[in-house]
């Protein structure tokens, strides 16, 4: 396994990610795309780690500190959603036109 | 590979698949067991289903799923000091144990705020300010 | 292990135990205000942490001097450092005041509010002081995990919900953009400490990687920002926002992605200036041109704030990227921009806070319910014409100094791209001239429209903690306005530490 091979998964994922954020209607769709982009930078991270033989490993660290990042946004975002979905029965993006100018 | 590498792998299979298993049988046998008719009788039999099942969750599983998601993953902050626990000493156990705290007093004021309630009636008697729902053409 | 400098991180730990006791004082205690009143104590005990830090030289009991780095270098307390958390921690308190007056009036109330205030406070702190990228994103992600959940705190609201969700879709993606260029440049010099960036980053292997990442952590800070083109979200998160919220967003959200943008910039990536230093420059130049323009015609005035703190975003990038594009000294334009942060922050702040009372009385943000202001409250009419000319930049409010500490940095940079965005600020500021005027036309020239009672508007009372908000933000923008020297000795107390780089 040599260190392109994780950089490619992690920029593929990281463009599915992007792309589901683009066109994905639903909040909840649009949020585990984002969790996609997270997830390729965390690959991203620990191949550099390895690949380099960081002493301090910091690529490591920083790995866990993305992923309790992304379970807190992954908290907020659920409870912003559900909100939303109490409020209007729906959690799709497009309805997002109250406010316009 | 030797054989003996994976003997803590298997130790860790025996002991994860044991406390299942004794769990369930002492949940079997310690639980009071008295069959009746209705009791037997499948929850939903009878009733026409009115929507797709498979869409509808009670809040309350988001609920408990979204604050065990935070609380699951502040865990991770632990395998950093347990990785070099030996160097950081005492300093480094206030600091988990501080962090720890911190954790304690969210999860209490999780509870205390009745999130962790399951009864969604006594839940709302207990919200002191009960928000109404505004229409949707209010001003901002 | 090396010894903690505690004294050094005091603001922070008392911050950080004003967010604990914040949110058990709300769980135990029935009265509203308490949990207003311990926050309130938190910041200004954090406060006078601050100035000891500051003062340092002059202290007995301080026994460090100069600047403090700890924890290998990712956490620095510099003049920098002490400048912008003095100046979140002031804008928290004058939010915190603000919102006392408004929640009550509103329907709304909850005492987390305070809570993520106060935690949005110790993440904008902690972002001043951070030098490496991890402890930067952390903070960033507290600063705007509490901004999500603060502009959507009218739960019954759909243009809350809107606004909270727009929000944070938006701050979720530049996080992911962000941390995307991190690990990239992470990957490409081995370290995630600025100062190692910078020293490694000339010896990168692949440059155009490097250059990569540095675009997609520009890209987030963009969106953290709100700059155009990545403005799109700003007007409508501010309007479904409440608007104490607002000022926050406007002042603390912001001022913390600057400090990110400007921290990364300078201390990470002085290598490559040739390629951020034209993007900013061509960010700053649309910044200012489409949010003027596209306030002119704003009829609603929170909405009309939000396109005016884009704008000002722009004149704030200025100098900051026409120094990069040519190449020139980073100081100068550093102290301007850091000036420049701190007199918006308070005019923009006063400005929320007239308006929120304005608003809440008429029960309408919209401009022509508020034609005939002069008429039922001269008081808050005159103050809304301070407020407003400062941010437009008229003598002898602050404002004017920030905009003639703007132009003299990006002049003094000395080349056509310094030129070339002084001519377009000096456009930008006739514009804005426009429609800070035409809400001052509406409220001391028009009529009271005929459907709203005078008499009601008049016995109206400004709740206590919001008019001494406005009282000190009015005094600070006289005082800075009438002697500027203030506002620049803390620009150039912030910038000082640049010296000891060689920038």
């Amino acid at each position: 396994m040599t260190l392109i091979q994780f950089l490619i998964v992690a920029t593929a994922l990281f463009s599915f990610g992007l792309y589901g954020v683009i066109t994905r209607k639903n909040a909840v769709l649009v949020l585990a795309s984002v969790e996609l982009m997270l997830a390729a930078v965390n690959i991203n991270l620990v191949a550099f780690d390895v690949y380099l033989d960081d002493p301090l490993n910091s690529g490591q660290i920083f790995t866990l500190f993305t992923i309790a990042l992304a379970a807190a946004e992954v908290g907020i975002g659920i409870a912003i959603i559900l909100m939303i979905y109490r409020n209007r029965q729906s959690a799709d993006v497009d309805d997002l036109d109250l406010m316009k100018g | 590979m030797e054989f003996a590498d994976y003997l803590p792998i298997a130790l860790m299979s025996i002991l994860g698949i044991g406390f299942a298993g004794v769990s369930i049988f002492l949940s079997k046998k310690l639980a009071p067991h008295n069959p009746t008719p209705e009791k037997l009788a499948p929850y939903e039999c009878g009733i026409v289903p009115l929507q797709d099942p498979v869409i509808r969750f009670p809040v309350k599983f988001y609920l408990v799923a979204m604050l065990f998601v935070i609380f699951d993953v502040e865990i991770v902050f632990l395998f950093l000091w347990a990785v070099r626990m030996d160097q950081f000493g005492w300093v480094g156990i206030g600091a988990v144990v501080l962090f720890m705290l911190m954790l304690i007093e969210t999860l209490g004021y999780v509870w205390k705020r009745g999130a962790l309630d399951w009864n969604v009636a006594r839940r709302a008697r207990n919200r002191r300010v009960v928000a109404p729902v505004a229409t949707l053409d209010e001003a901002a | 292990m090396d010894a903690i400098d505690y004294h050094a991180l005091l603001p922070e730990i008392i911050l950080a135990v004003t967010v604990l006791a914040t949110l058990l004082v709300d769980l135990f205690t029935s009265r509203k205000s308490f949990a207003a009143i311990t926050a309130m104590i938190g910041m200004f005990a954090s406060f006078v942490a601050i100035l000891t830090l500051a003062f340092c030289d002059n202290l007995t009991f301080c026994t460090s001097t100069g600047d403090r780095v700890l924890f290998g270098g990712s956490f620095v307390v510099d003049g920098y450092a002490i400048v912008l958390q003095g100046l979140f921690i002031f804008a928290g308190f004058i939010v915190v005041l603000m919102s006392v007056g408004y929640l009550e009036t509103d329907r709304y109330y909850e005492g987390e509010f305070y809570f993520l205030i106060v935690s949005a406070v110790l993440g904008a702190a902690v972002m001043a002081s951070s030098r490496d990228f991890i402890s930067m994103i952390v903070a960033l992600e507290i600063v705007s995990g509490s901004g999500f959940l603060l502009a959507g705190w009218r739960k019954g609201d759909a243009r809350s919900n809107e606004a909270s969700l727009k929000f944070f879709i938006i701050g979720v993606l530049a996080l992911a953009l962000l941390l995307f260029g991190v690990s990239l440049i992470y990957g490409l010099t081995g370290t995630q400490v600025f100062s190692e960036i910078a020293a490694a980053s000339s010896s990168v292997e692949d440059i155009a990687l490097f250059n990569l990442g540095a675009i997609f952590v520009l890209l987030g800070f963009g969106f953290k920002v709100s700059a155009v083109p990545f403005h799109f979200w700003t007007p409508d998160v501010y309007e479904g926002s409440p608007p104490p919220v607002t000022a926050w967003l406007s002042v603390g959200s912001k001022g913390a992605g600057f400090v990110g943008l400007l921290s990364v910039c300078y201390l990470a990536l002085p290598s490559v200036t040739e390629i951020w230093g034209p993007v900013l420059w061509l960010v700053a130049a649309l910044s200012m041109t489409i949010g003027n323009i596209v306030a002119i015609k704003q009829t609603n005035v929170i909405r009309l704030l939000g396109y005016s703190s884009i704008a000002q975003a722009g004149f704030m990038l200025a100098p900051f990227g026409a120094a990069a594009a040519t190449g020139a000294d980073l100081s100068q334009t550093f102290s301007a921009t850091v000036t420049y942060l701190v007199i918006y922050a308070v005019m923009n702040l006063g400005a929320f806070a007239v308006v929120i009372i304005v608003g809440t009385r008429v029960g309408s943000y919209e401009l022509e319910r508020w034609s005939g202001l002069n008429t039922w409250a001269p008081g808050l009419a005159l103050s809304l014409a301070a407020f407003f000319m400062s941010l437009a930049g008229i003598p002898p409010l602050a404002g004017w100094f920030a905009k003639f500490v703007m132009f003299s940095a990006t002049i003094g940079v000395g080349s056509w791209w310094g030129y070339s965005i002084a001519i377009v600020a000096a456009l930008n500021a006739v514009i804005a001239l426009v429609y800070y005027l035409k809400v001052l036309k509406s409220a001391f020239f028009d009529t009271v429209p005929a459907d709203l009672d005078v008499a009601t508007l008049e016995a109206g009372t400004v709740p206590g903690p919001t008019s001494f908000a406005i009282g000190l933000t009015a005094a600070a923008v006289l005082v800075l306005g009438i002697f500027p020297g203030l506002a620049a000795n803390l620009g150039d107390f912030s910038s000082d530490f640049l010296a000891t780089l060689g920038l």
